[in-house]
């Protein structure tokens, strides 16, 4: 008896999906892809120092990079810099989210404003942010200001037409069986108008993170004394090959935990549009 | 709650500047607490009357009334089934039920919900979001979120239609007993005409626009679909709607 219940415990929790197996196998294939990565180029480095077919100067290897940091940490700069970088980016991403969500909902909800914002946007958004970093440091000053502003625009100049278009694309029947269930015209729209568009909006916002993080980027180039981007600037001057791979890879880093932050609060706020198969075709 | 629609047009502009009448002088009351079934081949402008019923098309001419009061727009008042369960994907079963009683900031709207989800059979599924139900189950929810704000009136736009042959069947009982419980007035679309002589109190036959028939079924209920009569009358709505005798019809 007591046998007999064992076995059929452990093969219930042996007992593991098609999808579960293929995931967790696509897990370790992808660890492993990057574990050679960084091996591989560690190696080629060191025959790189050995033979000379380029000046080590302008060949970075990994443990380079990692004594470079090591460096930035211990003379406590690291987090100077990595930390106003995640100030502006942040303040500038949070800003120009809200007013892309306000301005978007403005212009989907009222012909008029439509009118009035739609043309000048259009003006403006084709022009690559590079050409207005200078503008904004005349207008703004060379702080903090004129950063925070040019990473809010870009964000919002990203980020409009998925609002618009999101609440522009609400299902007609979802918006009458509210109007027949009683919904005014506020409801309609925070109810069901916006709830409707929010995994496009927060589409939006995720690949808005991206052009935040340019633009932070940019800013730090041009007219700062601080933040990642201004490591890689700085260290250029000195030929610090190593520095500006750490700064880079910060940033990659810094994005990626953005990122990821951003994609747990996603399957958090829509666990109702969880897909149940592993795609089209299992495979 | 009583409709009076009198001499109701509704029309769509066709490409050569013709107007297509949709509904062509329509003349219909509705008691209070009648089950009333509009019957006709798809595009004789059964579902305009009901989109004007509801309040989502204006008429061209012509009124509807319920009671004394002429219709503007949609309200609360004029409950909508739809053929496609139009659930809110984002909300709970429970969440959707209370939609209405959500708007309307009326108490206890968990307490109400809960009385309509046991009440067409979906105990249990409180939690679940509409993408994990079955078309059935998504459509009973549709019902009980309609029943829920307490409409004086429902409108249902063939919310079988889109069910298999068994489900549709089982619906229907389900929907009997839920109006012999509630004893709402319903007007219910169909084209399928044993469904609106099993359901309906009167049938409306709907063609190019306008009534051809106006028949009262005198049947008990719940309906026996072996009765002769039941068939009589399955047989007459079929040759009126067709135009053929009723015995070449496969109808489900």
């Amino acid at each position: 008896m007591t046998f007999a219940k064992e076995t059929k415990t452990t093969a219930a929790a042996s007992y593991k999906t098609a999808a579960a197996r293929r995931a967790k196998r696509d897990k370790y294939f992808k660890i492993g892809s990057l574990i050679l990565f960084f091996l591989l180029w560690e190696v080629l480095g060191r025959i790189n120092d050995a033979c000379q077919w380029v000046d080590p100067k302008f060949f970075p290897v990994p443990t380079g990079i990692i004594a470079s940091a090591y460096t930035y940490l211990t003379d406590g700069t690291l987090f100077t810099h990595l930390g106003i970088s995640v100030y502006r980016v942040v303040v500038g991403y949070a800003i120009g989210v809200v007013i892309a969500i306000v301005l978007g909902s403005l212009i989907a909800s009222f012909k008029t404003m439509d009118n009035i914002f739609s043309p000048i946007i259009n003006l403006f958004s084709p022009i690559p942010i590079m050409a207005f970093l200078p503008m904004f440091i005349l207008w703004f000053g060379i702080g903090e200001q004129s950063k925070v502003i040019l990473i809010a625009y870009t964000t919002i100049i990203y980020m409009l037409s998925y609002v618009t278009e999101g609440i522009k694309d609400t299902d007609p029947v979802l918006i009458r069986s509210a109007v027949s269930l009683g919904a005014n015209p506020w409801q309609l729209f925070t109810r069901v108008k916006f709830q409707s568009a929010f995994p496009n909006i927060f589409l939006g916002m995720k690949g808005a993170l991206g052009t935040a993080f340019g633009a932070m980027v940019v800013a730090e180039m041009m007219g700062a004394s601080t933040g990642l981007g201004y490591i890689i600037v700085f260290s250029k001057n000195w030929f610090k090959m190593n520095d500006m791979m750490m700064a880079a890879i910060a940033i990659g880093l810094l994005y990626s935990l953005m990122f990821a932050i951003l994609t747990v609060v996603e399957s958090a706020l829509f666990k109702w549009k969880k897909e149940t198969t592993g795609g089209a075709v299992e495979k | 709650m009583a409709v009076y629609i009198e001499h109701l047009f509704k029309a769509y502009e066709e490409r050569d500047g013709e107007m297509q009448y949709v509904l062509n002088d329509v003349n219909l009351t509705i008691e209070t607490g009648e089950f009333i079934c509009v019957l006709g081949k798809s595009g004789c402008g059964k579902s305009t009357l009901l989109n004007v019923i509801a309040g989502y098309l204006k008429p061209d001419k012509g009124s509807i009334r319920l009671n004394e009061d002429e219709i503007h727009g949609p309200s609360a008042e004029r409950g909508v089934v739809f053929q496609q369960h139009a659930l809110f994907p984002w909300r709970t079963v429970s969440q959707n039920v209370q939609f209405g009683l959500n708007m309307r900031g009326v108490p206890d709207a968990k307490e109400i919900a809960q009385k309509y989800i046991d009440m067409v059979g979906l105990t249990g599924y409180e939690n679940k979001y509409p993408s994990g139900l079955s078309g059935g189950m998504a459509q009973r929810v549709g019902i009980a979120r309609a029943l829920a704000n307490d409409p004086k009136m429902l409108l249902m736009d063939e919310p079988l239609g889109a069910l298999d042959a068994l489900t549709r069947d089982s619906m229907r009982r389900e929907l009997e007993r839920i109006w012999q419980i509630t004893k709402k007035t319903i007007l219910f679309i169909t084209h399928s005409a044993p469904e609106a002589v099993y359901l309906a109190d009167r049938v409306i036959v709907l063609q190019k626009g306008k009534v051809s028939l106006d028949q009262r079924i005198d049947l008990p209920r719940p309906r026996d679909i072996t009765n002769p009569k039941f068939n009589d009358y399955v047989r007459q709505f079929e040759s009126e709607i067709t135009g053929v005798a009723a015995d070449s019809v496969i109808t489900e």
